[in-house]
């Protein structure tokens, strides 16, 4: 009964358009006031204590470090790398999109930030080039996805949070499945180049494939140092963003000098702009399962679930659904705080491993980016190509149909995520 | 007047909390593996420094800056919610939804201040300033300190009442804006600086501040990519790539004012 109030009423407060924050923050409040004796001032504390973890300050580190790198030097010469590589093979730039999206993707922690720094240079090349407009869009709108699946990602951290699942070992648990969505997209690409016959770079030669890594590889080594620091345990994942935050810092101001030192007050109140929206859903949502946990909410779910003979395969399906369906709502970042809590508990008692849901939870959110209405990488790239949403929704169906095989793939298969950290020894 | 310095403050802060925080951790594990070095002189100095503090002291400025951060982020208009309802409505529902929203917001935060300074208070603040002021209460409780830096924690948790009334006067600000001028901050940032002209277009660089449906759409501007409400629909007719264009433009030239200011 009471789990049937707290969820009408933080559903009721959500469709009236307030800040995610604010109504969870109410929901909170108001069963506090009317149904419980929990002490109020415990609850202040919380919203302390909630976001009082370390682990979660990787958060803001990651996104000062993407904000360093989404202006234009890091991105362009990844893109110039990519092109080198697979240019000349059908698709093209397209392909070199997908590749330079993964590269960029393995340094940067955001998909929507992976769309802008990839597509605000490579969109314009491509149509220059002469790739319909919506060829590119498609290519760039779903690979930016890549995003938050190849680590180092914000939205494994806010699993991580959510369910205490080690950082480290989601991060890895990333690199295969990230791996095989590229090759998956790069693939799509290639397939509709071909039958379309869209223009091919002229071949590189390794010598100036050479150049181009030599150019981009400053880069490069940022992800060495951030899985590689993770990996060998010389930084725990916070510290390791904080590295990144430092070496992109770097980077941007002194190797590529596509920053002044004046612009980085800018950099560093935009990071904290962003950071601190996502810091307060956090706060909040952290009372908001403290609450459901209160009530024994996720527990009473999962007794019901498995009476009711619930098996493994109707579960993780029942969970693709509503998580695809959140998807049309709210941004990855909410959805992962409100529902991990919930099924999390239901996943463990089924088998299932905690990083393969976190694996599967992250790819469903990918899916959610890509479609309308409130798919993030559309409306950036809906604001690079100047195409509207209708028509982008559109572009990108080939690609997306080709993610939604995916997920189906990554939610049966759990070897896939779970096979590299444990060749690792990190599960 | 009052209100700019406020403003200044509150970006200052933030600012200075982020870096600060991002330098401090940097310094600490440079720390940790270069004391491990054996560079004679360098080595004994830094084995005397005692870095143990500093996750602490980043979690406390992070805290900081989340409370401050998230009022600045009132006023720039970044908090998501969903909005994929009433941003279908016609201006005039969607006006008086925006204003709930905003006074909910208010309230929330409100409550949570009072309940925070009454917190603090309880731990610390009533006997550390009676202290101050010679005062000498009874049976005022000292409150707890925090582990590593020693600091009283109600001085570090005075973070939620201080960081709260600005978010309620915040929220209570742009309500107020909205209803005079039916406008509503826009998390404008321009271009993404650094990047030339000629490189690509311009580029909202701050992806939550797009005109998607994460954010609620006020009465004064053109939204970016999608059509508006209900009303602009019946106007334009079809959805035609033409109209986007419009839009995007006009976005864009937004854009340039808001880069400037």
């Amino acid at each position: 009964m009471n789990a049937v109030v707290i969820f009408g009423l933080l559903a009721i407060l959500m469709l009236t358009g307030m800040p995610i924050s604010i109504s969870l923050g109410l929901t909170v409040l108001t069963f506090l006031f009317t149904m419980t004796q929990v002490p109020l001032e415990s609850v202040a504390l919380k919203l302390f204590t909630g976001i009082e973890k370390f682990e979660i300050m990787a958060i803001p580190f990651f996104i000062l470090a993407g904000n360093f790198l989404t202006h234009g030097g890091v991105a362009k010469r990844m893109i110039n790398f990519a092109t080198s590589m697979v240019g000349h093979w059908y698709g093209g730039l397209g392909l070199a999109g997908v590749v330079a999206c993964a590269l960029f993707a393995a340094v940067s922690g955001s998909s929507p930030a992976t769309v802008v720094a990839i597509g605000s240079i490579l969109l314009p090349a491509m149509v220059k080039a002469g790739f319909p407009k919506k060829f590119g869009a498609g290519v760039i709108s779903t690979s930016g996805a890549l995003g938050i699946l190849i680590p180092p990602s914000i939205v494994m951290v806010m699993y991580s949070v959510a369910t205490n699942t080690s950082v480290g070992a989601l991060f890895m648990a990333g690199v295969v499945p990230g791996i095989a969505l590229a090759l998956t997209l790069g693939g799509v690409t290639w397939y509709r180049a071909r039958k379309y016959d869209y223009p091919r770079q002229p071949k590189a030669t390794w010598g100036e494939r050479w150049k181009a890594f030599r150019a981009s590889v400053w880069g490069l080594l940022l992800i060495v140092v951030v899985m590689g620091g993770i990996y060998t345990g010389i930084f725990t994942p916070t510290e390791a963003a904080a590295m990144s935050a430092v070496y992109a810092f770097i980077c941007a101001v002194f190797i590529y000098r596509d920053l002044g030192l004046k612009d980085v007050p800018k950099v560093l109140l935009n990071s904290a702009n962003m950071s601190a929206m996502l810091l307060y859903i956090i706060t909040n949502a952290v009372l908001f399962s403290f609450i459901m946990t209160n009530e024994n909410i996720p527990q009473a779910l999962a007794d019901w679930m498995l009476g009711h003979g619930l098996g493994l395969i109707t579960f993780l399906l029942a969970v693709n659904v509503i998580l695809l369906l959140a998807g049309n709502f709210m941004e990855p970042s909410s959805i992962v705080l409100i529902f991990a809590p919930i099924l999390f508990p239901v996943a463990v008692k089924l088998g299932i491993h905690p990083v393969h849901f976190g694996i599967l939870m992250v790819v469903n959110m990918e899916v959610g980016m890509c479609h309308p209405p409130v798919g993030l990488n559309l409306y950036v790239a809906s604001g690079i190509t100047k195409m509207g949403i209708t028509e982008l929704t559109v572009a990108v169906w080939p690609w997306l149909l080709s993610m939604l095989c995916f997920l189906m793939l990554v939610t049966y298969w759990p070897s896939l995520s779970l096979w590299l950290p444990q060749q690792l020894g990190m599960l | 007047m009052i209100n700019k310095v406020l403003n200044h403050l509150e970006e200052l802060l933030v600012t200075f909390l982020m870096g600060a925080a991002t330098l401090i951790i940097f310094v600490s594990v440079m720390h940790r593996y270069l004391a491990g070095v054996e560079i004679p002189g360098l080595q004994d100095w830094l084995l005397s420094l005692n870095f143990s503090w500093a996750q602490e002291l980043c979690i406390i400025m992070f805290v900081w800056m989340a409370k401050f951060g998230a009022a600045y982020g009132v006023r720039t208009g970044i908090h998501v919610g969903v909005d994929v309802l009433i941003n279908r409505l016609s201006d005039r529902f969607r006006g008086k939804f925006i204003i709930f929203g905003l006074l909910a917001g208010a309230l929330f935060t409100g409550i949570v201040g009072a309940l925070g300074a009454t917190f603090v208070w309880d731990n610390g603040a009533h006997y550390a300033i009676f202290n101050f002021l010679g005062v000498h209460g009874e049976d005022l409780y000292e409150g707890p300190t925090t582990p590593d830096l020693e600091w009283p924690t109600w001085m570090v948790y005075s973070a939620i009442p201080l960081g709260s009334s600005l978010m309620c006067f915040r929220f209570l600000q742009v309500a107020w804006g909205f209803s005079k001028t039916g406008e509503l901050p826009h998390h404008d940032h321009g271009h993404v600086e650094g990047l030339e002209e000629e490189d690509g277009l311009a580029v909202d660089v701050d992806v939550y501040g797009m005109g998607d449906n994460l954010h609620m759409h006020d009465l004064k501007h053109e939204q970016f990519g999608e059509r508006r409400s209900g009303d602009d629909r019946r106007e334009d007719g079809d959805l035609s790539s033409d109209s986007d264009r419009r839009h995007g433009q006009r976005r864009n030239s937004d854009e340039k004012q808001g880069g400037q200011q």
